[in-house]
């Protein structure tokens, strides 16, 4: 397969190297000035706010309502499908169309098809945006002291502003997936069969199948969680030692861009197992 | 940790690098064995029908993504007795 791109496409690729670029030289700098103790004690922290009882993350709201804006201004683009596609929808209408692909052949019950596709792929083009946002912009970090409260603001660390990075974020889309697979379940076989599905081979084992299903979610959230977090602290602790030109530009490439949409694609596809598996 | 007199300071901190760098590297067992597996079995494949490496590669990095899951929990958990606790 040989890609060709359009002039206007290599104009902005070349930009993106070079932005990359002068931000990874900017991140040594401030790097370099920053004491060793304050580099390695923030890592664990982060920046809190408190109202009326709810502990918030802002920076994981700001940064995922900037991505949900970005996917609607996308999704207004290209709300009319042409006949003859431009180069953009047809980038678009081959991830849709390997998701569908997979979506029918999982699913056993027709009348879900369609919701489960719609399911996986916001959540597969939210995580992967979210992923590549992390991976290629490097981030604003906060410093703050034990409390969450702000000490001090720091433009151009390695530190990832992600919403992914945050456990939150994946918590909730894992427990949304599980229940909305169990209303999947209890619409297409009916209330007595979804029960019954709870004894199956016998009734000694509910305990096990409670702790099966309540593993599920944990289970599936923690692994984004684990890749994102884990690989933009150890970008940041690798950089730090290196101290080399590109070596952060090679990390970001590998942890944001390659795991990121490995590991989006991976939560989607598990999002649809664990649908088909309580309705088949 | 700022009560506790100087050998039992040193014994605390003895106790997190091990503990760090045990759970580190034993969690890197499993999914050293399992992602080699999967390896070997793609290669397998990929040498009994070369005509489908393309599907057969997507497929086997999925696979190892979910195989690396308690690789990645463990480095998790050895970064929080390092840098939280």
């Amino acid at each position: 397969m040989k890609v060709r791109f359009t002039k206007k496409e290599k104009i902005f690729l070349a930009i993106l190297l070079v932005a990359c670029t002068v931000s990874a030289f900017l991140n040594i700098r401030e790097l370099k000035k920053t004491p060793r103790e304050e580099v390695f004690g923030n890592l664990g922290k982060r920046w809190v706010v408190e109202i009326g009882g709810f502990r918030l993350n802002p920076m994981t709201i700001f940064v995922g309502v900037g991505i949900v804006a970005l996917l609607v201004f996308v999704a207004y683009k290209f709300r009319r499908f042409e006949l003859i596609p431009s180069r953009g929808q047809a980038f678009l209408e081959s991830i849709l169309e390997t998701f569908y692909e997979i979506v029918d052949d999982a699913i056993p019950d027709k009348r879900f098809v369609k919701p489960t596709f719609v399911i996986a792929t916001t959540l597969f083009l939210f995580i992967a945006v979210s992923n590549i946002v992390g991976g290629v912009v490097p981030g604003i970090n906060v410093l703050t002291d034990e409390n969450g409260a702000i000490r001090k603001v720091q433009l151009f660390s390695n530190l990832w502003p992600a919403p992914t990075a945050d456990w939150n974020t994946n918590l909730t889309y894992a427990l949304f997936v599980l229940i909305v697979s169990h209303v999947f379940a209890i619409k297409s076989k009916g209330f007595k069969e979804w029960l019954k599905g709870w004894f199956q081979p016998s009734p000694i084992m509910l305990p096990l199948n409670v702790i099966g299903e309540l593993a599920k979610p944990i289970s599936h959230s923690l692994r984004l969680f684990g890749n994102i977090a884990g690989g933009a602290i150890l970008v940041y602790i690798l950089t730090y030692m290196t101290g080399y030109f590109f070596a952060p530009l090679i990390f970001w490439g590998f942890f944001g861009i390659f795991v990121g949409l490995i590991q989006a694609f991976v939560f989607s596809i598990l999002a649809v197992a664990y649908i088909s598996s309580q309705l088949s | 940790m700022e009560n506790l007199s100087d050998l039992a300071q040193g014994l605390a901190l003895l106790g997190k690098y091990l503990g760090a760098g045990l759970c580190m590297g034993i969690g890197a067992i499993g999914p050293g064995i399992g992602e080699g597996n999967i390896g070997a079995h793609a290669m397998d494949a990929i040498a009994r029908q070369p005509e489908m490496v393309g599907t057969i590669t997507t497929r086997m990095l999925l696979a190892d993504a979910i195989a690396e899951t308690t690789g990645i929990y463990s480095l998790l958990i050895s970064f929080m007795i390092l840098l939280v606790v």
